[in-house]
């Protein structure tokens, strides 16, 4: 190892250090939060104890119109005043600022569940949310990193992350400041892109090239469609072949690139999120095939080992002890769409199981920021955003769940009509 | 012929009515290696699985009324081949006793002191009925091998929950004797059974259970043919780890079972094997 390297390996350290001690006393200044961590932190030890408990195959209690109604309620609990959506509940210093990155791609499941239930209420907060965003904007077309109230630097990721949500809008509204706001960010995209096809150097994290941003090609691709520009979609397909030289014959995803950090579940949830909906919109059946042999690798882990691990090493080789929820959601979205795609019912299984479980893990009772949160890690102290429920686990929890009720309808309704 | 039987545990009905069945062919077990009934990870699966209620009607059936031929089966389809002079068997230990072949409880039926058991036993075959994921050195120790039967076609349905795929897959529901080797359910086939009777079952239980009772006749015939050396094995085509199934959940169940009810049952050809 350089001097340089171990440098850096300290510096991180000492950073992780100062950051957890500083969550830490969020504790002092909030002492009321001191009975709900205890309470979550012996909850969590007593369930894993038997870390396969819940793993499940029969329908829980919970309706899945009831876990989807705690969810969005928990979403709706964490707009911040300016329209924002707080990042996360912590458990040691509560609601984060608005994020948003998180706050763009809500929008389109705020409106899911709105016109799945006739909640007005989601439909309202999506249209707030979607305001506070057009007045984050940059002059280059680009979004800010990070959260709210830094200094703003443009950000490839969250400016895909946030079209998701304003080509939503727009499809939702037609109206022309969302379109034009939308047309504005996909044309910084695009200039932005590097002629392999991939997003590297400045306005990337760490300023490097990462296949995760497969999410930023499904944002150009969405926004291909809704404004007929072909343009938007030959981007979107570029990007997609730099991502698909990164799938190994192993189905594993290489050149996730996060320095300092493990390949969670929760960036390979991305990955393949990312290039399967870039491939339906785009009809590119060799993505999709790509996406299935990953996606089918997991699927044998979850039934074999009643479990996914929050992190991975190449050619999923895990042994982390810890759930990333938020993964697993996005996995179960994955699975549901390669059901929807092949009509293997094996996906859909999957999935129903996954769900339940995830279900199981929402708290039903609670203050803000806990009732129908969905944690980071679980148990809660695991290494993914520790000790905090998180707005984009809510979100792709949702996602899975609203899924999950179109396409079991759907399979329904067929079956009574043969 | 020396046939050894591999259970999960001895209130097993399946085990019982296949050790009974071979008995009365005149296979009579050389011996029976179970695993301990009340293993702590199996009763939480079993939770898990049935749910509290019926883990303790279970547990009232099999260890509570233990002994009183009474107690009620779980598969009524095995009260025939259970029943014997002055009543019913309901353990494998009363069947043992009955026929006069010995019991050995082990944790784990890989282990060496298991295989060593077996070996001692020098069996032609092995049949299995429940327990663990059988390793080669076991695999090793009986002269013709281990053989298993599963309750699908193979190699269409490999996995778990093959009744309930089959249905929902448009695949005839069926069984499969075959031998055992290390993948799930690829071994060489013995003899695929289309199962007539499908269409007259009136739930998921009642097909099941009906199954077992075709699939130990179905084994009973392998071992006669097989002790006549007038049976052998095909290896399966599309060994393909895509061919896995595994546990179906509840809901999905109850598409398979609506579809058993309204009598959309497969009526493919069935391939000849064996």
């Amino acid at each position: 190892m350089s001097h340089s390297q171990a440098d850096s390996n300290s510096d991180a350290v000492l950073g992780r250090a100062a950051k957890a001690l500083s969550e830490a006393a969020g504790l002092v200044r909030g002492p009321q939060r001191i009975f709900p961590l205890v309470r979550r932190l012996a909850a969590d030890r007593l369930a894993t104890f038997e870390p396969r408990h819940l793993y499940s195959y029969t329908t829980t209690e919970r309706a899945t119109g009831d876990s989807l109604k705690l969810l969005v309620r928990w979403i709706l609990d964490a707009q911040r005043p300016d329209g924002g959506i707080a990042a996360y509940y912590s458990l040691l210093t509560g609601y984060s600022d608005s994020y948003p990155e998180v706050t763009g791609y809500i929008v389109p499941t705020l409106y899911d569940f709105a016109h799945v239930t006739g909640d007005n209420h989601a439909a309202v907060a999506a249209e707030r949310a979607t305001r506070w965003l057009l007045s984050l904007q940059m002059p280059s077309g680009a979004f800010p990193a990070g959260l709210h109230g830094g200094d703003p630097q443009p950000s490839v990721f969250n400016t895909g992350q946030i079209l998701q949500g304003l080509v939503r809008a727009y499809r939702e509204t037609n109206r022309s400041e969302i379109r034009d706001a939308a047309v504005t960010a996909g044309n910084w995209l695009v200039r932005m892109q590097q002629s392999d096809g991939s997003w590297s150097g400045p306005g990337t994290y760490q300023g490097v090239a990462h296949t995760y941003y497969s999410m930023v090609s499904w944002a150009l691709a969405e926004l291909s469609a809704a404004v007929d520009d072909e343009q938007y979609g030959l981007a979107a397909e570029r990007n997609l072949d730099w991502v698909l030289r990164h799938f190994a014959p192993s189905g594993w995803v290489d050149g996730i690139n996060l320095r300092g950090h493990p390949n969670y579940l929760h960036f390979i949830g991305y990955v393949l999120q990312g290039v399967l909906q870039s491939a339906i919109l785009r009809r590119r059946e060799d993505a999709t095939r790509a996406v299935a042999k990953s996606a089918w690798v997991l699927l044998r882990r979850f039934e074999r080992d009643k479990f996914l691990h929050g992190a991975y090493k190449p050619d999923f080789k895990g042994n982390r002890r810890y759930a990333c929820l938020t993964g697993n959601a996005q996995m179960s979205c994955v699975w549901l769409r390669l059901f929807q795609q092949t009509g293997d019912l094996r996906y859909l299984n999957a999935s129903l199981k996954m769900n339940e479980m995830l279900k199981q893990l929402v708290p039903a009772r609670g203050g803000k920021g806990i009732v129908g949160g969905v944690s980071g890690s679980y148990p809660a102290w695991g290494a993914y955003q520790p000790l905090r429920y998180i707005s984009w686990g809510c979100k792709f929890l949702a996602d899975a769940l609203l899924l999950e009720q179109a396409l079991t309808r759907q399979f329904e309704a067929s079956a009574c009509a043969s | 012929m020396r046939v050894v039987i591999l259970c999960s545990s001895i209130y097993s009905e399946t085990s019982c009515a296949m050790a009974m069945r071979l008995a009365q062919l005149g296979y009579v077990p050389t011996g029976a290696i179970t695993l301990p009934s009340l293993d702590l990870h199996t009763v939480l699966r079993k939770v898990g699985q049935w749910g509290v209620p019926e883990v303790v009607r279970y547990a009232q059936t099999k260890v509570i009324s233990r002994g009183r031929t009474e107690a009620q089966l779980r598969n009524p389809y095995l009260e025939q081949l259970l029943q014997h002079r002055t009543g019913s068997f309901r353990t494998l230990r009363e069947v043992a006793a009955g026929y006069g072949f010995p019991i050995v409880t082990c944790r784990d039926q890989n282990a060496p002191e298991s295989i060593e058991q077996i070996r001692e036993w020098s069996p032609d075959l092995i049949v299995f009925t429940g327990g663990n994921i059988l390793r080669k050195p076991l695999l090793q120790v009986p002269r013709l091998g281990v053989i298993n039967v599963h309750l699908g076609l193979l190699p269409e349905i490999r996995g778990m929950s093959s009744p309930e795929w089959s249905l929902l897959n448009g695949v005839p529901v069926g069984v499969t004797v075959h031998y055992i080797d290390e993948g799930i359910d690829t071994g060489p086939i013995l003899r695929r059974s289309e199962f007539p009777e499908a269409a007259q079952c009136s739930s998921l239980d009642d097909l099941r259970n009906r199954l077992i009772a075709f699939g130990i006749e179905k084994v009973s015939e392998v071992v006669t043919s097989l002790d006549r050396g007038t049976i052998s094995a095909t290896p399966q085509s599309e060994l393909d780890e895509d061919n896995q199934y595994f546990v179906m959940h509840e809901w999905l169940q109850a598409q398979a079972e609506r579809r058993l009810n309204e009598g959309h049952l497969a009526a493919a050809a069935v391939r000849a094997h064996g």
